[in-house]
């Protein structure tokens, strides 16, 4: 009976295993196919390789906010060949129009060295309704049942001091120093509004004054930080959240990868988070 | 004394002939024939600053940075916001007057901004360099933690490995970190974008340390960096205005961290 059961298991597991390769053998899919299919299911904006053969054979994908070479790194040695980022693989340096920057140079080589191909998913990506970024983050804090009406960018939480919702932020988001705070730790804080990645004044100006506290990814110290500073000191109770970047938009390619297992089943498809890039001693 | 003869003694001292095309050094709040009581100095007038600065009897801040949340203030943008009403009106109801103090200030020779951070930082200079620094080899650690004590900062954040060597800085003020170079271990400078940016951003310098081309990066914050120099600002006005009192008073370092 047991070795039945045993030998059953074996059978399936190595059926499983063959339809496997064979689904494999039979319909290999490459970068291009991916992205094809993305852009059918995500909408029409086209994104660009970054680097690497859209011939290429995929056998596995990442998601991440930002393909530092830490994620490249990490990526190619899971074997997973094809990355997906949301911010520039290259910097802000327009990416292909600086071959003579020695880190550039380094990092082509890298992902032409390992077989990589490098796909940017930001536009269409970030215009998906309802707003995946928004709603990952959420999804990340545990804040999905405090979403106020349809909007996945607003919350009513139980109230709390903003000390203590900056430090679960640091904890849900495994911050190490990138979590930075206008206003009074102990103001009570409940109706929450999140700015994930890099916003204009005008997304604060209009936010802050219709919540407690905005939870934005990156601004500018001579823009948002100092009108969320002169709107404390004119006597409302509210505070203003820098998690960074990166860290802000991180939860947002974890929705990305969930939503790719089902669209591209050939392949595994994992999320490779860039981590808080920052650190400061103790 | 008026506002506007306190400016154009600053333009007579200056050492260097005024833009007339800037848009950044101008009044941006009240009447610049407003009879000065106290001249206050800052990097950036804050609603707080702008508040203690009236507390300390002073009228006149000279501010590095903008008062209205743009580099530009750009007013028309945000009349009809009720902040920006506030704001306006304390310094109306309290005879306040800004005027923006920041191209001009780094222009000059020597840059004031810059004497005021090296000081803060009180390391010594390599001879005959802008902005370079070298030090005994220390550890990226240490020497994050030396600049945190010198500069007193709360919201500190480096990159790169805690336990590499390093021995020699490029330091930069403001919006600009100095760029990755083969003959700097650590760049440091105020605020910076984290990707997509103009100058190297953080992104830039985590693959750069990958790659060993740099051993990592201390970003200050903004008002950190720049902060010091308005007090050099202060010293500076005392040798030409003395009708008036001066006062250095900071704006601070707008942020707290949450404990990781």
């Amino acid at each position: 009976m047991e070795l039945s059961r045993r030998r059953f298991a074996h059978f399936a597991g190595a059926a499983a295993l063959a339809g496997r390769q064979l689904r494999g053998q039979q319909a290999p899919i490459t970068a291009q196919q991916v992205i094809d299919r993305i852009q059918m299911g995500g909408g029409p904006s086209p994104g660009d390789i970054k680097a690497g053969d859209p011939a290429t054979q995929v056998n596995g994908i990442a998601t991440t906010a930002m393909a530092t070479m830490d994620v490249l790194s990490r990526a190619s040695k899971e074997k997973t060949n094809l990355v997906i980022t949301l911010e520039p693989a290259f910097f802000g340096r327009l990416d292909a129009a600086i071959s003579d920057d020695p880190v550039y140079a380094a990092k082509q080589e890298f992902i032409q060295t390992n077989g990589l191909v490098v796909w940017r998913f930001n536009d269409s990506w970030r215009a998906r309704k309802p707003d995946p970024l928004a709603a990952g983050l959420a999804q990340t804090l545990a804040w999905t049942k405090y979403q106020v009406a349809d909007d996945p960018t607003r919350y009513d939480l139980p109230a709390m001091p903003l000390a203590a919702l900056a430090a679960d932020l640091a904890k849900r988001l495994n911050a190490r120093a990138g979590i930075r705070v206008v206003g009074d730790p102990q103001t009570s804080v409940r109706r929450v509004a999140l700015l994930p990645g890099s916003s204009p004044l005008a997304a604060t100006m209009k936010i802050l004054p219709e919540c407690d506290v905005v939870i934005a990814g990156e601004t500018r110290e001579w823009e948002s930080v100092e009108y969320a500073q002169d709107t404390v000191v004119s006597g409302r109770k509210k505070g203003f959240i820098m998690l960074g970047h990166v860290l802000s938009e991180e939860p947002g390619m974890k929705v990305c990868a969930d939503w790719l297992k089902s669209l591209v089943p050939e392949v595994p498809v994992r999320w490779l988070p860039s981590g808080d890039p920052y650190w400061r001693p103790a | 004394m008026t506002a506007n003869e306190v400016v154009e003694r600053i333009k007579k001292n200056l050492g260097l002939p005024w833009n007339e095309k800037t848009y950044r050094d101008t009044f941006k709040v009240g009447d610049p024939n407003t009879e000065v009581k106290g001249i206050a100095t800052t990097f950036m007038a804050t609603l707080d600053l702008i508040q203690r600065a009236h507390a300390a009897g002073m009228n006149f801040v000279i501010t590095h940075e903008p008062t209205f949340w743009s580099d530009r203030d750009t007013v028309s943008d945000v009349a009809d916001d009720p902040i920006y009403k506030f704001k306006v009106d304390f310094c109306a109801r309290n005879n306040m007057v800004v005027w923006r103090f920041h191209d001009h200030i780094h222009a000059r020779q020597p840059d004031l901004i810059w004497v005021g951070l090296a000081r803060a930082l009180g390391w010594q200079q390599t001879a005959g360099s802008r902005n370079r620094f070298t030090f005994p080899p220390t550890t990226l650690a240490a020497l994050a933690t030396d600049v945190q004590r010198r500069m007193n900062i709360r919201a500190l954040r480096v990159v790169g490995d805690p336990r590499v060597k390093v021995s020699s800085a490029a330091v930069g003020m403001g919006y600009s970190i100095p760029r990755v170079a083969p003959d700097v271990d650590v760049v440091i400078g105020g605020e910076n974008p984290e990707a997509g940016g103009q100058f190297d951003d953080t992104e830039y310098v985590l693959d750069a340390a990958f790659f060993g081309r740099t051993k990592g990066e201390i970003i200050l914050g903004h008002a950190i960096s720049e902060e010091p120099g308005m007090e050099d600002c202060a010293n500076w006005l005392r040798t030409f205005v003395s009708e008036v009192p001066i006062q250095f008073i900071r704006a601070g370092e707008p942020f707290w961290s949450p404990k990781a």
